[in-house]
């Protein structure tokens, strides 16, 4: 440092560090020390990292990109649902209290919202008349809550409902005919006789 | 050597100070007015200018422009004139500049209750406060480098580094993500649409944390923090590696925001790695602050000033780790769109920025009164109670944003998801919300501390305006590198060249990010069955950018069984590509809506119910935090714009059959509104197909919905 030459080296009294001439802002001094060695080493390490990060997603393609992911976790997924599947016996009637208490929780958080509390049918159809769309019988019941019919607006609650649940509330709906709420929607679809 | 004899402005640097000390009031009184609402909806008062979805845009926008900003002004006024030994270059671009951020800060406030927004999150202020911005920081940066220019010194320090890289990635960053085209005096559309507006907002969104709220205060550390300690920097080496080093990589890092959405995977690659490599870099300035300390840590328990000041980079190092790990592809996948990110944010906000700037005005206001500080033992209280703040505020963000986001991810043995229902994670961290109000109240309580004791001092003291000062004149050196002179040397008396190394430096990351997502094609592929809005569906959109909706919902699910399990489908970049500007919002305080349309799916709701809904949310759930909109059910959509929002739409490529906007777009607006009408008084709601409502259940009608359709 030519520069340095003339002038002597001054020290940092407290620490004994070099100080460096010339290095001066209003009363602002800075020292000559050398980058800490561990920060420099972090530097490199992450500098590292990221070559390879970049090298297994875009270059060798040994890291799943986001797609890939996906499938993987839902491949992993199905295998998993279909080991524990519960056995259902599917479509009976169920007339016990518990079970249409069970189904009349259900009806109120999910069903209401469209065929109203005492389903006298709201967007979707009364369901206390002898009139239906698809068909009344628990088999019918069953299959329209399993399967909706997604252009009217009735979704599928395959996913969202266990088998047993969509049991319990398709038998609570079963028992809602003849209940003759007020201001009933007019009917729609075919009387349907029960035997 | 000839000594001259000049003054420092104090005055500018008082008027910024009694700013920052306002509005930082202000801002966090607004912030606490949030975070209650959070936790009591009826807070919103049914009153459109005072619900959540316009309180904190103000809140963001208060404490990052005008606290903040005037925090940074303060500083680098009063810095800046005592490391280039120089007053400033005009009084009266001082004066300007001070006003017109005043002026700029009250239009925000304004135009941001009454429902001006571009929706863009951090850059919601619309055109005409764009272009005022625009005016008045140039005028900053004009006087800022005439006073460089003007300077006695030979060469300038690294806190006049860090303040030039700020001015010139500020006015790129604000520019470029601020192009739009009007549709009227309040009213913009985005230049940029989906994948590519959202790429180009988290640019600016990531470095305006980068360059307003780091580079300028580290600047600031390294003016205040030795003044205060009375030490040297600890490396001037350090000081030249880092500050390269950050300025550089910080510009890559903003795909993070946008992990696992339909960003093309390379950028968002980009964005972890970038992420990742500036730990070093960043925690380059935080040792730099506390080694500077070496010696004079008995000083930090004597003083307050520098107490803040000790916080304030410990929140720095701290936030600047955790924002890398928030980085991971697989942490990211777990803490975004949850609180965590509030918690983090905040430890930056309140930590660095706040602590920061109260350190210096508890420095500062005593030096230009000619006084000593009032209380010392105020200003500890003040110091303990913003720690506890921070710490009652972030802890329980941080609990809250982990189980919300386990709960959201966690099925059962069967395959169901273990909460279907979204208000369940919702209730179950409204303790942390009460947790967090009570924390952000401690910290505000401190600053209104800090105003007295301000008051008293200034009281106490007698202002020195203008400040005398003597200094030889600039020795004038060839412009030449001089023998022995090393580079970096030689360009610290060259503010020009350093400048321009600066723009370069910031200019390689954005390019390379953006140029291609907006050049290549492939990188949004397209989609056949993806079409325009409606002019009924577009209006709609506007009225959900009006009332913030983005605030509290995304529009972006993930490729994560726990996603296309609640929600439906995950995104798709082509599906935005007609989104001026797009929604993808970045916190999920409610329910994604990307696929609210999609009637197959299990958050799809008759238009009865969103009426109700909007009407008063807590008829239809009970626990729900939204706030009510009934505005909108008596609101007259309006429609005289429509013309020139088609227009503009067309402009940018949207395509609409040519002359659309002239009369068809408005018979087919009162077509689908009459539709949604009927529809709903088959559900036994009585409206007319005229009001805003109607606008708004057609767009969330369509949301998600062309993917579906074959």
């Amino acid at each position: 440092m030519e520069e340095n030459k003339d002038l002597k080296i001054e020290k940092d009294e407290l620490t004994g560090d070099e100080l460096l001439a010339g290095h001066e802002y209003d009363g602002i001094k800075e020292l000559n020390n050398a980058l800490p060695k561990w920060w420099l080493w972090l530097f490199y390490l992450t500098i590292v990292f990221s070559a390879v990060y970049l090298l297994r997603y875009h270059v060798l393609k040994t890291a799943d990109l986001q797609d890939a992911e996906y499938a993987k976790e839902m491949a992993a997924a199905a295998k998993n649902i279909q080991a524990n599947k519960p056995a259902t016996d599917g479509t009976a009637l169920l007339t016990d209290p518990a079970n249409l208490a069970a189904g009349k929780v259900v009806y109120d958080k999910l069903c209401a919202v469209c065929h109203l509390a005492e389903g006298q049918g709201l967007v979707g159809p009364n369901l206390t008349d002898e009139y239906w769309i698809h068909g009344g019988s628990m088999e019918d019941i069953v299959e329209i809550i399993v399967k909706g019919n997604p252009s009217k607006g009735m979704i599928s609650w395959e996913k969202q409902l266990k088998p047993l649940e969509i049991q319990q509330v398709a038998s609570y709906i079963y028992e809602m005919e003849g209940t003759n709420p007020p201001n009933p929607k007019a009917p729609e679809g075919q009387i349907y006789k029960r035997d | 050597m000839e000594i001259e004899k000049f003054y420092y402005d104090n005055k500018i640097v008082k008027y910024f100070a009694y700013a920052t000390i306002l509005w930082g009031v202000v801002g966090m009184l607004v912030g606490l007015i949030a975070a209650l609402q959070l936790v009591i909806p009826s807070l919103s008062f049914d009153f459109s200018m005072t619900t959540f979805g316009r309180i904190r845009p103000l809140h963001t926008n208060a404490a990052i422009f005008a606290f903040v900003g005037n925090a940074i002004f303060m500083g680098v006024y009063h810095s800046l004139q005592r490391l280039s030994k120089a007053r400033m270059f005009s009084d009266t671009l001082s004066m300007i500049h001070f006003w017109g951020w005043q002026a700029i800060i009250v239009a925000a406030a304004l135009t941001l209750l009454l429902g001006y927004t571009s929706g863009k999150e951090y850059a919601e202020l619309e055109w005409p406060i764009d272009i005022a911005i625009t005016i008045i920081w140039v005028v900053f940066g004009w006087n800022m480098f005439e006073t460089i220019l003007k300077r006695r010194t030979s060469h300038i320090y690294v806190a006049i580094w860090f303040y030039i890289a700020t001015f010139v990635t500020v006015a790129v960053l604000h520019i470029v993500n601020s192009l739009a085209v009007p549709v009227g005096f309040m009213k913009s559309y985005s230049l940029f649409a989906g994948v590519q507006d959202a790429l180009v907002q988290w640019w600016y969104g990531h470095n305006a944390v980068a360059f307003f709220l780091t580079t300028p205060y580290l600047g600031l550390m390294y003016y205040y923090l030795p003044k205060a300690a009375n030490r040297p920097i600890y490396s001037y080496k350090l000081s030249i590696i880092h500050f390269w080093a950050l300025i550089f990589l910080y510009i890559w890092a903003g795909p993070h925001h946008l992990l696992y959405s339909s960003l093309p995977d390379w950028t968002q690659a980009l964005g972890v790695t970038f992420s990742v490599m500036l730990i070093a870099p960043s925690w380059g300035g935080m040792l730099n602050g506390l080694l500077t300390l070496r010696g004079a840590w008995d000083k930090v328990r004597e003083d307050p000033v520098l107490k803040f000041l000790v916080v304030a980079v410990t929140a720095y190092g701290l936030a600047t780790f955790e924002g890398p790990m928030l980085s991971l592809k697989s942490v990211n996948a777990l803490a975004h769109f949850t609180d965590w990110i509030i918690g983090h944010v905040h430890i930056g906000a309140l930590g660095w920025n706040g602590f920061m700037t109260f350190g210096i005005i508890y420095w500062l206001i005593p030096k230009i009164f000619k006084t000593e500080l009032f209380s010392k033992k105020l200003a500890n209280i003040h110091f303990w109670l913003g720690t506890l703040g921070i710490l009652i505020y972030a802890i329980p963000l941080y609990w809250g944003g982990v189980t919300q986001a386990l709960m959201w991810k966690e099925f059962t043995p069967e395959g169901f998801l273990k909460y279907p229902n979204f208000l369940e994670t919702v209730t179950q961290i409204i303790p942390m919300y009460h947790a967090r109000a009570f924390g952000g109240a401690l910290y505000l309580i401190g600053a209104i501390i800090m105003v007295y004791n301000v008051i008293k001092t200034v009281k106490a003291g007698s202002f020195v305006a203008n400040e005398a000062v003597e200094a030889p004149a600039r020795v004038q050196v060839e412009s030449k590198r001089q023998k022995g002179e090393g580079y970096h040397r030689w360009l610290e008396r060259k503010p020009i060249q350093f400048m321009a190394w600066a723009l370069v430096a910031i200019l390689i990351g954005g390019a390379v990010e953006v140029v291609p997502t907006y050049l290549i094609k492939s990188n949004i592929p397209t989609i056949e069955s993806v079409k325009p809005y409606t002019p009924l569906e577009l209006q709609g959109r506007d009225i959900y950018i009006r009332e913030g909706c983005y605030v509290c919902h995304s529009q972006w699910v993930r490729p994560f069984r726990s996603e296309t399990e609640r929600y439906g489908e995950y995104s798709k970049a082509g599906e935005f590509v007609y989104d001026h500007p797009f929604q993808w919002g970045s916190r999920r305080t409610g329910p994604d809506l990307a696929r609210i349309g999609v009637v197959t799916e299990r958050n799809y709701k008759p238009d009865s119910w969103h009426y109700n809904h909007m009407a008063d949310p807590q008829s239809v759930s009970p626990q729900s935090i939204m706030p009510a909109y009934p505005w909108l059910i008596s609101n007259k959509l309006d429609n005289k714009t429509l013309t020139r929002k088609i227009e503009v739409m067309q402009y940018f490529g949207v395509p609409y059959p040519e002359g659309y906007g002239d009369n068809q777009a408005l018979i087919d607006l009162e077509v689908q509104a009459n539709k949604i009408a009927n529809n709903l008084k088959n559900g036994g709601i009585e409206t007319t197909s005229d009001k805003e409502i109607i606008a708004l259940i057609a767009y969330l009608q369509r949301l998600g919905t062309d993917i579906y359709k074959k």
